[in-house]
């Protein structure tokens, strides 16, 4: 049985996208700590080190920007291993530039803490158009069946 | 966003698909950071860099495609009126003997950098353009790349820029516009953060222990220092470069001295917070020994110019080197923009530098070449925490005459 959350969320990118999310209340460096060949998150210690951003909707707090951010991503997508979208808490400019030019959704302020409702593994439907991002959650075997 | 008519036609492709997307660019990166129009901008500093190692084991036509999207910037003229220098490299266009410096990507860089000349591009290659003769005038609005020369110019100058990525900086270079938001509207330039500094900053390095550790407290904010002489440019080049380090500082203020805080009050728009930081002697040294991780004393380079070393400073180091030289097996590197290096040669100081065993490397760090090393000592913060980071090196931060000592001995000889 599949359980749906809809929450709502303002879009910083618009262009809607969907994927498995990839959760970790933490920032991360495009710069750095991302391969963007591999599309691995490399950065030592890092919560996310050794995932791979391909295709997954990326739920974190922010970015930290460098002005080689866009670069990495454009990288990673050309390889395809860019993130599909991102839902972020802060918005980092030059992430933004970075979606903007990927043309990659971006959406922050939703409606509670992503955190507390997003876990790693859910299938996300990323509507910025709409400013709406779904969840989709495989439920638990309960004991009523 | 409001757009003039003009603007909307270039969006809607009236000057080509290029510049369409260069105003999409512009317009949607507004939009996303709530600028409400934009602004004449007539001032950038770009990158426009081939990859090298940063995608080591990339298909060839993803590097194709990244070098064509480079070439198509640099097919359209920079905008009239507009200074457009450039940022540093991932290689070195100078023979080198490494294996860093991959000769196919050397012959792409090469080829982008002569149509980038031939586009109105001044290609400085350099992370310090204030060093070589980009020196914007106070309130001029830049859209400027690389994090520390953006602290310098909007604090060191008074200049107005965000924090741009290449795709900003071109299209702000081709159409002569940015959208206005963050540190280009007055509100954004006010102090956040008040530091007032008890530690005696004796050279430039000290000057970057000071702000790596306030930017990790900053994080995006402005923060104000109090207690603070006016810094030389060198000094305030290491205090920049830091501050963009450990954290996403735009931009800083020293009450009394620089051009946006005549007084602490000024700095703050009025509003001085009673809460503040202190900068200790303590702490001064605690923020070295955090960047230093070395297990031995043997070193492998010494590493100067981070960012990029002005005349000055090789001046320095050229004085201090002449009739020594550096030990065998360790590399002494100083980052310079190919501007400043020729100016050195002309000067007697490249000479006196490769006599002794050094090698002032233009476009480029070892850092951004990911030039493998064990253990290096460096007098720059920033050189210090990316070299850590992005090739595992073991670092020691130091004072510029601590490091040469250093490169001599060909160990680590202590601070004095």
């Amino acid at each position: 049985m599949i359980e749906t959350v809809r929450l709502r969320g303002r879009a910083v990118v618009r262009g809607r996208a969907e994927g498995y999310a990839l959760v970790a209340d933490a920032t991360l460096s495009f710069w750095g700590e991302v391969d963007p060949v591999s599309g691995r998150v490399i950065g030592k210690g890092h919560p996310l080190e050794g995932q791979s951003l391909a295709g997954r909707v990326l739920v974190i707090r922010s970015t930290r920007g460098s002005s080689a951010t866009p670069m990495v991503l454009h990288l990673a997508s050309l390889e395809g291993v860019a993130p599909a979208a991102f839902i972020n808490v802060e918005v980092d400019s030059l992430a933004a530039l970075a979606a903007v030019v990927n043309r990659i959704p971006m959406v922050t302020d939703l409606e509670c803490n992503p955190f507390e409702v997003i876990r790693t593994g859910d299938y996300l439907i990323v509507d910025a158009d709409a400013g709406v991002v779904e969840i989709h959650r495989v439920a638990q075997a309960s004991g009523g069946g | 966003m409001e757009l003039t008519a003009e603007q909307r036609a270039i969006l809607e492709g009236g000057r080509g698909p290029y510049l369409a997307q260069c105003m999409r660019w512009l317009v949607e990166w507004g939009e996303a950071l709530g600028a409400r129009r934009l602004v004449r901008c007539d001032n950038t500093h770009v990158l426009l860099c081939v990859p090298n190692l940063v995608a080591r084991g990339a298909s060839p036509r993803t590097l194709e495609a990244f070098a064509e999207g480079l070439r198509e910037a640099c097919r359209h003229a920079v905008a009239p009126g507009c200074v457009a220098t450039v940022h540093t490299l991932f290689l070195t266009l100078d023979p080198l003997d490494v294996p860093e410096n991959d000769p196919e990507q050397v012959r792409v860089q090469r080829e982008i950098a002569a149509m980038a000349v031939r586009a109105g591009y001044l290609t400085t290659f350099t992370c310090a353009p204030y060093l070589v003769g980009n020196v914007p005038i106070k309130g001029e609005i830049c859209a400027w790349t690389e994090s520390s020369a953006v602290v310098y110019a909007n604090s060191i100058l008074g200049a107005r820029t965000v924090r741009h990525g290449n795709e900003s900086a071109i299209a702000a270079s081709l159409l002569g516009l940015v959208p206005e938001f963050g540190v280009l509207l007055d509100e954004n330039r006010r102090g956040t953060l008040r530091v007032e500094v008890r530690a005696e900053l004796r050279h430039p390095t000290d000057w970057g222990a000071l702000g790596y550790f306030t930017g990790k407290i900053a994080g995006l904010g402005v923060p104000v220092f109090e207690g603070l002489r006016r810094p030389s440019q060198d000094e305030a080049k290491q205090l920049c470069a830091a501050l963009a380090t450990s954290g996403g500082v735009s931009m800083f203020h020293i009450a009394g001295v620089t051009p946006e805080a005549p007084s602490l009050e000024a700095a703050f728009g009025g509003r001085v917070p009673e809460q503040k930081i202190v900068f200790t002697e303590a702490d001064l040294r605690a923020t070295y020994d955090s960047l230093r991780n070395a297990t031995g004393d043997e070193i492998e380079a010494v590493i100067l110019g981070c960012p990029h070393a002005s005349l000055r400073e090789i001046w320095r180091v050229a004085h201090w080197l002449e009739g020594k030289r550096v030990a065998p097996g360790v590399r002494l590197w100083i980052n310079a923009a190919r501007v400043s290096r020729s100016a050195a040669q002309d000067m007697g100081l490249l000479g006196i530098i490769e006599s002794a065993g050094g090698l002032i490397l233009c476009d480029t760090c070892p850092t951004n070449m990911r030039i493998a090393c064990r253990r290096l000592v460096t007098d720059g913060f920033k050189q210090a925490h990316y070299a850590r980071s992005m090739i595992g090196a073991e670092v020691i931060v130091a004072s510029t005459e601590a490091c040469l000592r250093a490169a001599v001995a060909g160990r680590w000889m202590g601070d004095d």
